[in-house]
């Protein structure tokens, strides 16, 4: 546009525009690429087949989640806060519901997610309640309820059944070197990119996260586009709940704990607005990418935990700091 | 006969950014005298208002109180030279006290603590002096509309105001409420304040003015006593011309009864609502704001729910309870609200106008399909610049309506339910939109009209409804539909006829 500069409701401004192109769509590549370059001067053993995978591994069960995460998001309702809860039932019904072998344990795991996001999603949906609050109410009672329900203790795979065996190994198996939830990951993505782009769903999800008020006059039935996306969450969670408890042979509560801040933050870095509406399936994958580059990165260059926690949280303030920025310079259009 | 003046205005001007709100005016207003101000939406009078209340430091002119050149920049300046403003919208704390609302400020204090005794007290002189009896502890919440209005008015009295500024203050109230309020004002005018009443309602102004100042486009048009001028000339002068706009030719007759709605209700919205439209006739629906005409559109459209009441359109039930079924038989609904409702801002030209289709369809067209509806639309309509990726945030005001008629459009409607279609919206734009909508009457389809732009509805309807307080009170042919005539209408409400 040659007159946006002139135009009075040209709201873009070029100068606050470069951190949303940087992290929409495909700019969060060249930062994915950027840290891969700084990732073999930190150490020269960086590019090595084995390195890249583990630099994905840690982050698939993330992406998962952080998949289907963006659904809730992407309809204007930030994010689900019972991640934790979902991730960690799920996997203590799998675990528990063994044996009625492999196949019935994996279906009672993914019900009991879809049954959390069936509640919250037909409360926020159709009651109206606060998300962020409603869902972190619902990971504090769920969080209480499995601990009183075990007494507080793990429960464990019996690797001797047939089902026991085949559970611990759903996480482990491999084609062709390549990780099969790694395989899984690129085919929920791929599914869920069709879903938010190519459906009816997906367009008035997008609707309903850009202007409620318009979908609502529009025709589109939000209260069930809403309930939809979070479906749609609680099913990628519970799956990588599931997961979970097989990589770690075991079901807790503690299973789960800090995927809901950093599928937010893989959410955010990816370019999906936390105020809805704006944001692509790619681009919450690159962000997934970026946290497992950082991570590994970190790792190699000798920091802790701790510090990779802080490191993280300093990103996320930043990122979404800037986007608010973004926005508020842009300004909505108020008049 | 006093002409003791104690404001004066002089050249005062106020301008927006574009327009000038308020230009040139010269206004003298007297001691102890009512003097109402009426005119149009947008011909200038609430600014003018609101630089009395000290809203802007920008105005330029000279206001005089008391003889004395007075500069008035703020709020706090407009209050030490006493005038005083209550607002059409209430500016009240619901949850705190009737008394701290009043007092709000400079609450009494002892020490360091409130000091309720005295809060009660003063609270109290001052809700008598406006006739409620609630006790001033009383949560403002729990209150009703009028008595929150009455608490409105006793903050404004307890700065001991010379002037009090009231801005249509009984669109909100029963007949019977304005009636109290007007024995209010007569106890205040006893007492020496002047009142400068702000209204749309000739009845009302009849009955309590002593003087009345019309404003037009920002001008002063003229100060008049009450007993000079009949109704028809004030709103003349109101309006600016005796005449009806020049109209759009059509080109067929209205034909069969195609859309029906019989005792159309959804309680206190809306009562026992019936009408029929015609294939190719453009039924007008008039009003004041408040009058509950967004609320029955939205009710014929399936966007909020109704209590009873059938819609039959092409001699086939409409189920009013849900939108997509609405849409599917043909109905479609142009909010008001461009800017909330109307367009998701943030999304580009094209999702836009392709939004409604994909609701009402249950599938997404394919991309090549979706950009021919958006240049088609974008042809018909003329949208500028038409193209498909810009955000819809970025075009202009009339461009962006153009872009919500489009997508209305797209869905193929048979029965549209316009609602202030051309609001806030340039001279150029309004003209495409009214032949766009004559066109689509010359097809045969219904057009319902919702307007609050008098000479709009003269120009385009065939038929006008006027709807009050969620009633249709009357109907008017084309024959009758001189724009005053629907303004006399939707004005001579409350009994009394004002000029007897």
């Amino acid at each position: 546009m040659t007159d946006a500069r002139g135009d009075r409701t040209a709201n873009e401004r070029p100068e606050v525009l470069w951190l949303r192109r940087l992290l929409g769509g495909v700019g969060i590549y060249i930062v994915v690429l950027l840290m891969l370059f700084v990732g073999t001067l930190v150490s020269p053993d960086f590019l090595t087949s084995e390195n890249l995978l583990n630099i994905v591994r840690p982050v698939t069960l993330l992406g998962i989640v952080a998949v289907g995460v963006m659904f809730i998001t992407h309809g204007g309702h930030y994010v689900d806060l019972s991640i934790p809860a979902i991730m960690a039932l799920s996997g203590m019904v799998a675990v528990s519901t063994l044996g009625l072998g492999i196949v019935g344990s994996v279906v009672c795991g993914l019900g009991a997610g879809l049954l959390v996001g069936l509640t919250n999603g037909l409360l926020i949906g159709y009651l109206r309640l606060n998300p962020i609050i409603w869902t972190l109410a619902m990971n504090f009672m769920l969080d209480g309820l499995l601990r009183w329900s075990t007494g507080g203790n793990q429960v464990y795979p019996d690797y001797t059944t047939g089902a026991g065996d085949a559970f611990v190994n759903l996480s482990r198996c491999e084609m062709a070197g390549v990780p099969g939830i790694t395989l899984l990951l690129v085919v929920l993505a791929a599914v869920a990119h069709l879903l938010a782009r190519r459906t009816c769903f997906g367009d008035q999800l997008q609707l309903t996260g850009s202007a409620y008020d318009v979908a609502a006059t529009s025709g589109v039935s939000v209260r069930r586009v809403i309930l939809l996306s979070f479906l749609i969450s609680s099913f990628t969670t519970a799956l990588a709940g599931i997961l979970l408890a097989s990589l770690s042979k075991q079901g807790t509560f503690t299973n789960g704990q800090g995927y809901d801040f950093n599928a937010v933050t893989a959410v955010v870095i990816g370019g999906v607005a936390l105020t809805g509406g704006v944001g692509t399936v790619l681009g919450v994958v690159g962000g997934v990418l970026l946290i497992g580059l950082l991570g590994n990165i970190m790792t190699l260059a000798g920091w802790g935990s701790f510090d990779q926690m802080i490191a993280k949280g300093v990103l996320f303030v930043i990122v979404v700091g800037g986007m608010a920025y973004a926005a508020r310079r842009g300004g909505r259009d108020d008049e | 006969m006093p002409d003791d003046p104690i404001l004066q205005l002089r050249q005062v001007s106020k301008r927006y950014p574009g327009t000038l709100a308020v230009d040139r005016v010269d206004l003298t207003v007297r001691r102890g005298e009512v003097h109402a101000v009426m005119g149009e939406n947008g011909a200038g009078k609430s600014t003018l208002m609101k630089i009395l209340a000290g809203s802007f430091a920008d105005y330029t002119g000279i206001i005089e109180v008391d003889g004395r050149a007075a500069r008035i920049s703020s709020p706090a300046q407009a209050k030490t030279h006493g005038i005083e403003m209550i607002y059409q919208e209430l500016s009240l704390a619901g949850p705190l006290s009737v008394a701290e609302n009043v007092l709000a400020g400079r609450l009494p204090r002892r020490g360091f603590f409130l000091d309720r005794r005295t809060m009660v007290a003063e609270g109290r002189r001052y809700l008598e002096q406006v006739g409620l009896d609630t006790h001033p502890m009383q949560p403002v919440e729990m209150l009703s509309q009028h008595e929150a209005q009455l608490v409105e008015i006793a903050k404004a009295l307890s700065n001991d105001p010379a002037v009090l500024v009231m801005d249509e203050p009984t669109s909100a109230l029963s007949r019977a409420e304005v009636k109290r309020l007007f024995a209010i004002i007569a106890r205040l005018k006893q007492r020496g304040v002047t009142i400068i009443y702000i209204s749309h309602h000739l009845s009302e102004v009849y009955q309590i003015a002593d003087r009345i100042t019309v404003m037009r486009d920002g001008r002063k048009i003229a100060t008049v006593i009450p007993a000079d001028v009949d109704p028809p000339t004030l709103v003349e002068m109101m309006i600016g011309r005796p005449a009806t706009q020049a109209q759009i030719e059509r080109k067929r007759e209205p034909g069969r009864k195609r859309f029906r709605v019989r005792n159309f209700t959804r309680a206190g919205f809306f009562h026992d609502i019936r009408f029929f439209v015609r294939a190719g006739e453009i039924l007008g629906i008039g009003g004041l704001a408040g009058a509950g005409r967004t609320e029955l559109a939205r009710g014929l459209s399936g966007v909020d729910p109704v209590d009873s009441g059938d819609m039959i359109f092409d001699g086939k039930y409409v189920d009013p309870a849900s939108m997509r079924a609405c849409m599917r038989q043909g109905i479609a609904y142009l909010t008001e609200d461009r800017k909330r409702q109307g367009l998701a801002l943030r999304l580009s030209a094209l999702t836009n106008t392709a939004n409604a289709v994909h609701a009402k369809r249950g599938h997404l067209l394919a991309r090549r399909q979706r950009k021919e509806l958006f240049s088609c639309q974008a042809a018909q309509l003329q949208l500028h610049p038409a193209q498909p990726q810009r955000q819809a945030a970025q075009f202009s005001g009339g461009n962006q309506q153009k872009v919500l008629l489009g997508k209305w459009l797209a869905t193929a409607p048979e029965v549209l339910i316009l609602d202030e279609p051309t609001r806030g919206v340039d001279v150029g734009a309004k003209k495409v939109i009214h032949e766009k909508v004559v066109q689509l009457a010359d097809q045969g389809k219904c057009v319902l009209l919702i307007s609050s732009d008098l000479p709009e509805l003269a120009a385009l309807a065939d038929r006008v409804m006027i709807m009050r307080k969620g009633r249709f009170t009357r109907e008017m042919s084309k024959v009758e539909l001189s724009e005053n005539a629907i303004l006399l209408a939707a004005n001579a409400d409350r009994e009394a006829n004002p000029h007897d």
